[in-house]
């Protein structure tokens, strides 16, 4: 008798797949939970500043709800968790300008704000975002997708004791086609505005489908600005080797990654707006705009309308500008109310003087058709670029 | 059929063991059969991933990950032996404060501790600014550099060598090195045919532990290395986050697992770890 209840190696294999499809069974079964009231909830998906305590608290102590706000930094990831089913988990969004009307839009994962509610709040903004504002709307211009709050222009950062401005905004992106520059410079981690820099340096419009002959010369560049980078890293670690000495200038940066640097006592470190470039008009730099949106929940938090209104209040919008992490213009500094917050200091550190001349001097931020094709030749020519 | 005792009793265990480990591995394995760009286990399955990976450059990563890992265990082996000698039979009393301290960094989470190398290793940070400061020497950093990376292995993965190797020494009965003395002995003949092949179960625990936790290694070559190696698990980062590629991701992985598997299986055997602790 011992023997029939000693398990062979095969029976344990079938009992443990009956197991295991009991168990996924019972998971699937059990879907109450999710339908739950959520008028004290909100869960909001986005990039560092609005997770911050200084944000959240007083909304938190105000509606006495439960706010997870989970913080990524790059919008493909953002966009694929709506996309991988978790629209039932998220309430709001918050991603880069082209996202909201090109590909949340169209692929049903947000849903619209009410125009009568939100629209006014736009006309107190930077004239830049008047209502209707082209990036919160959809493209037939009906419906209000986002707000939009924290901006700025994002194309390189230089050490101007090293390079001065003038050099660095006259040279612009052909600072990376000078092979005397190989081991002065750095790359920013940020593998998609990555793409954008390359093709930019690479003399061609990022934000447009490539022909065989601009990927080959695409190719080409990414592989001689990889090898030629001296370190490649994050935002602490581009900042600390721009201090340090260890590099001149980085590639993809702006007020976004230099303001930290600029806070902290080092007005050298600068974010550079070309002047001239390969994009439509003639323009050199990239800017981006976040936008804010509702996401397509079937059981919506009632707190997601509120936590869009709340952020506008001039005294929020400044701690959102100067959340920890990263420090930012925001749109809101149209206001008086809300431009008064902020110290010299603060203005000095999001390059406030030249804020203006420098989104003029950008295109916007816009999808590329052929990004994946473009990040594969970019990953592998960093892979092959290994050991130096 | 009914369930004995030992099947019963054994239920929690092995739901447990499938739904935390079973479950994600086959997600994980099943994935990369998945179309490529795809985010859902419906599709049909295809080879396409792995076609991709052999046709890539992916071999390079391969090669960068398996190496440093085979450098860093040859390194940690050869500076955690004699501490963790002296551990077993030199510091006495000592030992356990040696101890401490070898443990205490693991509470300080990996990435701040290489950050804080990087503000020692830095252009006129703490190692070259105050060289520069006291003799006027003005030394290139090794920071973003391959030493750098290894430097970063070595102290990251010390304690998972040092340990296992502390273990093995201490499980050398003294009664028989003393005998091996008394039996006329050098002592390079203790250390080679008592010590060393009976503290091996340690010394093989260490080197499994730290080749395959830094085959997996990626902060490393990230913080202290500037990506101026770009390891397997970097590769499969970009897959998952940046490129959105979750099969491909999902069939780097597979690789990886096949080959640490393989490689682990190959030493267990040569080693036979089983003797070993069977033998004790």
């Amino acid at each position: 008798m011992a023997n029939s209840s000693r398990m062979s190696r095969r029976n344990f294999m079938q009992q443990s797949a009956l197991w295991a499809a009991a168990f996924s069974g019972a998971a699937t079964a059990m879907p109450g939970a999710a339908f739950a009231a959520r008028d004290k909830e909100l869960n909001i998906l986005c990039w560092e500043g609005y997770n911050s305590a200084q944000v959240l608290d007083p909304f938190r102590t105000s509606t006495g709800a439960t706010v997870k706000a989970e913080s990524l930094t790059n919008d493909p990831t953002m966009i694929n968790r709506l996309r991988a089913g978790e629209t039932n988990v998220w309430d709001l969004i918050n991603v880069n300008n082209p996202w909201a009307r090109k590909i949340m839009a169209p692929e049903k994962l947000i849903k619209p704000l009410d125009r009568a509610k939100f629209e006014p709040y736009f006309d107190k903004m930077m004239p830049a975002f008047k209502a209707p504002y082209k990036w919160a709307m959809d493209d037939a211009g009906a419906e209000l997708l986002g707000m939009v709050q924290r901006f700025g222009p994002y194309s390189f950062v230089v050490n101007t004791d090293k390079v001065s401005r003038a050099t660095a905004e006259d040279q612009g992106w052909n600072l990376w086609n000078d092979p005397a520059n190989d081991k002065k410079y750095g790359i920013l981690e940020s593998d998609d505005w990555n793409v954008f820099c390359l093709c930019c340096i690479a003399g061609f419009d990022p934000f447009k489908m490539h022909s065989d002959e601009e990927v080959a010369k695409f190719t080409e560049t990414a592989k001689r600005v990889f090898k030629g980078a001296k370190v490649v890293g994050d935002i602490a670690t581009m900042n600390q080797s721009l201090v340090a000495g260890e590099i001149d200038f980085h590639l993809t940066g702006g007020t976004y990654s230099a303001s930290p640097a600029r806070a902290d006592g080092h007005p050298e470190i600068r974010g550079i707006t070309p002047k001239s470039g390969p994009m439509a008009g003639g323009k050199g730099g990239i800017s981006w705009i976040e936008v804010t949106s509702q996401v397509n929940n079937p059981d919506l938090s009632p707190l997601a309308d509120q936590f869009l209104e709340y952020v506008q209040a001039p005294d929020v919008a400044h701690k959102v500008a100067f959340a920890e992490g990263t420090f930012n213009p925001v749109a809101q500094m149209g206001n008086p109310d809300c431009f008064s917050l902020f110290t010299k200091e603060e203005l000095d550190a999001i390059q406030w003087d030249s804020l203006e001349q420098e989104m003029a001097g950008c295109a916007e931020y816009d999808i590329v058709p052929d990004y994946d094709k473009l990040l594969d030749i970019m990953t592998a020519a960093k892979r092959e670029a290994s050991g130096g | 059929m009914r369930l004995g005792h030992g099947e019963r009793s054994a239920i929690p265990v092995v739901l447990f063991l499938l739904a935390g480990f079973a479950a994600p591995l086959i997600a994980v394995i099943w994935f990369s059969f998945m179309p490529p760009r795809s985010f859902s286990f419906g599709g049909a399955p295809t080879l396409e991933n792995y076609r991709t990976i052999f046709e890539s450059s992916s071999y390079i990563s391969f090669l960068w990950s398996l190496g440093l890992a085979f450098i860093a265990v040859v390194v940690l082996a050869l500076i955690c032996y004699p501490v963790a000698y002296g551990l077993v039979r030199v510091f006495g009393r000592w030992a356990t404060l040696l101890t401490l301290l070898f443990t205490i960094p693991l509470f300080v989470s990996e990435n701040i501790r290489l950050y804080g190398w990087v503000l020692f290793f830095i252009k006129n940070g703490v190692l070259l600014g105050t060289l520069k400061s006291m003799f006027g020497w003005q030394l290139e950093s090794i920071l973003f550099t391959l030493p750098a990376i290894i430097f970063g292995m070595v102290y990251v993965y010390l304690p998972f060598m040092l340990f296992p190797m502390t273990l093995g020494i201490s499980m050398v009965p003294n009664e028989t090195r003393d005998a091996a003395f008394d039996l006329g002995a050098s002592r390079w003949q203790v250390f080679t045919e008592v010590e060393l092949p009976l503290s091996m179960p340690g010394i093989t625990i260490g080197f499994l532990l730290t080749f395959v936790l830094a085959v997996g290694a990626i902060a490393e070559a990230k913080v202290l290395g500037g990506q101026q190696v770009i390891p397997i698990s970097h590769d499969i980062e970009i897959a998952f986050t940046y490129a959105q590629n979750w099969p491909l991701g999902a069939a780097l992985s597979v690789l990886l697992m096949l080959v640490v598997g393989v490689l682990v299986i190959l030493a267990l055997r040569r080693f036979d770890l089983d003797k070993f602790l069977g033998r004790r």
